[in-house]
């Protein structure tokens, strides 16, 4: 037939015709043996749909092919697919849905395309629903609203035996879970409403139950280990056939269900509990504790709280060991800082590492935790061992660390590490001023009885407490370490000075520190009267000081001095290092065999405290080079002194230690009288700007502003703002006496 | 003038007894407070410019009266001799309340312009009148405002001079004084406090902060504020009252313990 000539197609003759594309169709899907659609055929069915929509009026037919073309659908589902879906049921209805799905797809891609003609024009211009959304709206109203809900039940019933460890056709899942994904032509409401809701009320319940007979039965690593690898295979579940968007909204449920509703359950579990895993150092059961509970909200607090609870038993615990310790051992001197002690400080350093190691490990850096940890130390390194203070604690570890022959004898790595664990351990100390102190007491030592065992590890810290604390920390003790430097300079040019002076002769070998008074601690000077030899020896020096400045005063600390002395006994001469005092002792029997206390006290013009100390070191210590009369073991006012010839030692040279004065009680009165002066700048400080402040506010600042040095107590600054009132720098308001004025 | 009715001029004449005004000035003052006593004097003891002239005269007499024969003050001599002329204990609390008028410096000594200036304001210029005066000076205490001015000013009258602090004897000296007038129930339970546990001298704002503390803290304690501006001498009592079972419970105990 020659296409040029058209005529009029009669409407139930093309219908008919289109019918038998449609029934060709059917059989295809059907399985029914039918050869494939030709390119022809295709044509001639589009055409017929053409042709019939461009004939003239009352010939076009596009409103009813529209009609025609759903009824299609109707009819098929109708007959056909509906009574194959009614009579399966579970896996089998599963199946045979998603075939008929697919068909139904097929059809309505093929039928689209045999109609295409109307989406272009007829559909266009009513503002219709395009053929596609009608094909698949015909499945959705005949086929899923009835069906979906028997659909999802099959479904959700699939997964939770998968859930019980039966194999199930996942493939076949996914099928029909896209059937709700694309049923909703764009929306996931059909998913979501149709079967995710029902799907994760059902995960809920399944969970719950599991979990309620899981808290009773398991212990808490069992449980974690159980609730982790749920969450795991359900995630897979949403990879394997569940829509993506479902997997926050499922890993949620399980969460909820299996750790918020049972966390302080399980958290306090009595012999596996979160206390009972730090106890037995259960990293893996932590890390996996940390994991889990980093999901729900708020789910770390409570661990972290039982992880600051915990270090916080074991730290006081060191405490309580070392406070034991002490008592229990005969210590004569009390004030001295002994083994013990030490050892807590290192036993310290150990928790504070093994902590630490917990909190970049299992707890991933998280900041509660490491806010846990901090706040931990701070409570009970803030508690002394037998009276001394964690600060004179801390400062007596470095000194043990520095000196030579130190209780440490440790590598060079070593020691910096050790000194790096120090100055993190000061950050939770509160007294941090009573600590620079001490440490700059024994600095001096170390450095002016040349006891340092190391001028860098010297250096080296005090550049960490420089970045710890601030500049104005270690500004002294740098001014220290330097002073000593240039001190040995000052000493080869001294040496020179001799060589080229003749006249200017000592007469014995001398060494002289000269120190800069700001950055040394005070000491007293005594105005010892010095032996003749050292006299000389002290003008000699003071000349030499005027040729290099004019403007210094040298004051002279013969407290700080040593002195080798030879002692020319009976059997052999024996070279004796001792301290300048001791020295001045020593010879003063040059000239008298015999000496009583007084006497010795009179010519030397000390104080009692000193003479007794020497005397007790020359007479009743370990090497007795006076003899006492009474030979008691202490030191009267009565007693009488004389040389000992008789003395001998297998050594040709011999140290005489002088114990050192207790210098604790000064230490701290020294500080206190710092805090009482820094208190006052702070406030003067804060009232000069604000001018006006009440007492809270005012105190607040206060504390703040003094906090990074010690901790000030309320009742020492409500002192000081009393003194400042008394001395006219603040006043009280007329009106309302909680309220000060700043006095210009 | 002419037109005073004889109450009032009956009031007139009272008035210039009491107050040795003249008549115009009484008359003033009368009439400026409506005719009413108490007013009027108020008017006239604010009122310097009201006194006359005559008065400074008497007043002088008197000074010389009590003047000590070697400096040109009242000393502790004279202080006596007034004492026993006005018939009032040299301990009586009158005489700090003369002082606070006087604005005297220190206290047992008077200077010549403290003490004509201090009868001036008191409207005093014969012994008769310091006498007939006395009663009102001891009311002046019940008033709340003025007895708070008198009893800051006892911390300067009664301070040694030159020193900023005030010695604890004389401090407790006055203000079991101070406090026999104006009751506190705390009192004793203070002054055996400082002595027990303080032992120093006051300071200008711990006496100034106590009266406050006297006058809004009752004595249970149940409104005390520990976290107040309280200077820590207070804050210390209150502590020491806790300790020794004073205070139970909020409630101030029937009798004293002696720990």
């Amino acid at each position: 037939m020659a296409m040029s000539q058209r005529s009029t197609i009669d409407f139930n003759q093309g219908w008919q015709f289109m019918q038998n594309g449609i029934t060709k169709l059917k059989n295809i899907l059907e399985g029914t043996p039918e050869t494939q659609f030709s390119s022809e055929e295709h044509i001639m069915l589009y055409t017929t749909i053409y042709n019939m929509c461009t004939q003239k009026p009352p010939h076009d037919y596009s409103q009813q092919l529209y009609d025609k073309y759903k009824e299609s659908f109707q009819e098929y589902i109708t007959s056909t697919v509906l009574p194959s879906l009614k009579e399966k049921h579970d896996e089998f209805m599963l199946r045979e849905l998603v075939k008929r799905w697919q068909n139904h797809k097929v059809m309505v891609r093929w039928l689209s395309r045999f109609f295409c003609y109307l989406d272009r024009y007829f559909i266009a211009r009513r503002s219709l629903p395009a053929l596609q959304e009608v094909g698949l709206t015909c499945f959705r109203n005949l086929v899923y609203q009835d069906a979906n809900g028997q659909v999802r039940d099959a479904v959700i019933s699939l997964i939770d035996q998968e859930r019980e460890g039966e194999q199930i056709d996942r493939a076949l899942l996914k099928n029909v879970l896209d059937i709700f994904v694309e049923i909703g032509m764009g929306l996931m409401d059909c998913y979501e409403n149709d079967f995710e809701d029902a799907m994760l009320r059902d995960t809920a319940a399944y969970y719950s139950r599991k979990a309620s007979n899981w808290i009773v039965d398991d212990s808490c690593p069992d449980y974690m280990m159980k609730a982790e690898s749920c969450l795991k295979r359900e995630k897979e579940r949403v990879s394997h056939y569940l829509h993506s968007s479902s997997e926050t909204k499922l890993l949620e449920k399980v969460q909820h269900e299996l750790l918020f509703v049972y966390a302080t359950q399980l958290l306090e579990k009595e012999h596996s509990g979160c206390h009972a895993l730090l106890r037995d150092d259960k990293v893996d059961d932590l890390s996996r504790m940390y994991r889990l509970f980093s999901k729900i909200p708020r789910g770390l607090d409570p661990v972290a709280n039982i992880f600051k609870q915990h270090v916080t038993a074991e730290g006081t615990a060191l405490v309580k060991q070392a406070e034991d310790a002490v008592s229990s051992k005969k210590v004569d001197k009390k004030d001295v800082i002994g083994l013990q002690e030490q050892i807590f400080v290192r036993k310290v350093i150990e928790l504070h590492d093994k902590f630490m190691a917990y909190v970049n490990d299992c707890f991933l850096n998280h900041t509660l935790f490491h806010k846990a940890l901090k706040d931990a130390f701070e409570v009970f390194c803030n508690k002394g061992v037998a009276g001394s203070s964690s600060a004179e604690l801390l400062a007596t570890f470095c000194d043990n660390i520095l000196k030579k022959g130190g209780s440490e004898k440790l590598s060079d790595e070593a020691i910096e590490e050790t000194l790096e664990k120090v100055v993190k351990l000061l950050a939770y100390i509160s007294d941090k001023d009573l600590f620079a102190e001490f440490y700059r007491k024994k600095l001096a030592r170390r450095l002016l009885f040349d006891k340092s065992a190391n001028d860098d590890h010297e250096r080296s810290i005090l550049t960490k407490l420089k970045q710890q604390c601030g500049g104005q920390f270690t500004s002294k003790m740098e001014g220290m370490v330097t002073d000593l430097t240039l001190a040995r300079e000052n000493q080869t040019h001294f040496e020179e000075y001799l060589a080229h002076n003749s006249n200017a002769s000592p007469g014995i070998d001398l060494t002289v520190t000269v120190l800069t008074t700001g950055f040394w601690p005070s000491y007293k000077s005594f105005d010892l009267n010095l032996p003749s030899e050292m006299v000389k020896c002290v003008e000699v020096f003071r000349e030499f000081y005027q040729t290099k400045t004019k403007h210094r005063k040298l004051t002279w600390i013969y407290s700080l001095g040593t002195c080798n002395i030879n002692g020319k006994f009976e059997s052999k001469a024996i070279e004796l290092v001792v301290t300048t005092y001791q020295a001045a002792a020593l010879l003063l029997f040059n000239a008298s065999d015999k000496l009583s206390y007084h006497e010795i006290m009179a010519q030397l013009n000390l104080s009692d405290e000193d003479v007794v100390r020497l005397l007790h070191s020359l007479s009743c210590a370990k090497y007795k080079i006076l003899n006492k009369e009474p030979s008691t073991k202490t030191i009267s006012p009565t007693d009488v002194f004389e040389f000992n010839g008789k003395f001998t030692d297998k050594m040709r040279r011999i140290k005489i230690p002088l114990p050192p004065v207790d210098e604790k009680k000064k230490v701290i009165e020294d500080v206190d009288k710092d805090r009482r002066y820094a208190i006052d700048a702070s406030i003067v400080r804060i009232m000069k700007s604000r001018k006006v402040l009440g007492y809270q506010q005012l105190v607040m600042e206060c504390v703040e502003q003094l906090g990074r040095m010690f901790k000030p107590d309320v009742k020492a600054i409500k002192k000081r703002i009393e003194d400042l009132i008394t001395r006219d720098y603040l006043e009280r308001d007329k009106d309302n006496p909680n309220l000060f004025k700043y006095l210009a | 003038m002419n037109k005073l009715g004889r109450g009032q001029r009956d009031k007139l004449q009272q008035f210039m007894l009491i107050t040795g005004a003249s008549e115009k000035v009484a008359f003033q003052a009368l009439k400026a407070s409506d005719w009413q006593f108490e007013g009027a004097f108020d008017l006239f003891y604010s009122h310097p410019q009201l006194r006359s002239v005559a008065d400074t005269r008497h007043i002088e007499e008197l000074y010389n009266r009590y003047k000590d024969p070697y400096v040109d003050m009242i000393m502790a001599d004279g202080i006596s001799l007034l004492c026993n002329d006005i018939q009032v204990d040299p301990q009586d609390i009158v005489m700090l309340v003369v002082s606070w008028h006087m604005k005297a410096a220190t206290m047992c000594e008077f200077s010549k312009k403290e003490f004509i200036g201090g009868l001036q304001a008191m409207g005093i210029d014969s012994l008769d009148k310091f006498r007939e005066r006395i009663p009102f000076l001891r009311s002046e205490l019940r008033d709340e405002q003025k007895f708070r001015e008198i009893y800051d000013f006892a911390f300067g009258w009664a301070k040694e001079k030159g020193q900023k602090s005030l010695a604890l004897d004389t401090a407790i000296g006055m203000w079991q004084l101070l406090f026999a007038e104006k009751h506190w129930p705390l009192v004793d339970h203070w002054c055996e406090f400082l002595q027990a546990r303080h032992n120093k001298v006051i300071s200008r704002d711990t006496w100034s902060q106590l009266l406050e503390f006297a006058r809004t803290v009752d004595p249970a304690l149940s409104n005390y504020d520990p976290d107040g501006a309280w200077p820590y001498l207070i804050d210390e009592f209150v502590e020491y009252l806790n300790e020794t079972s004073i205070i139970q419970k909020g409630k101030l105990s029937e009798w004293n313990y002696k720990s």
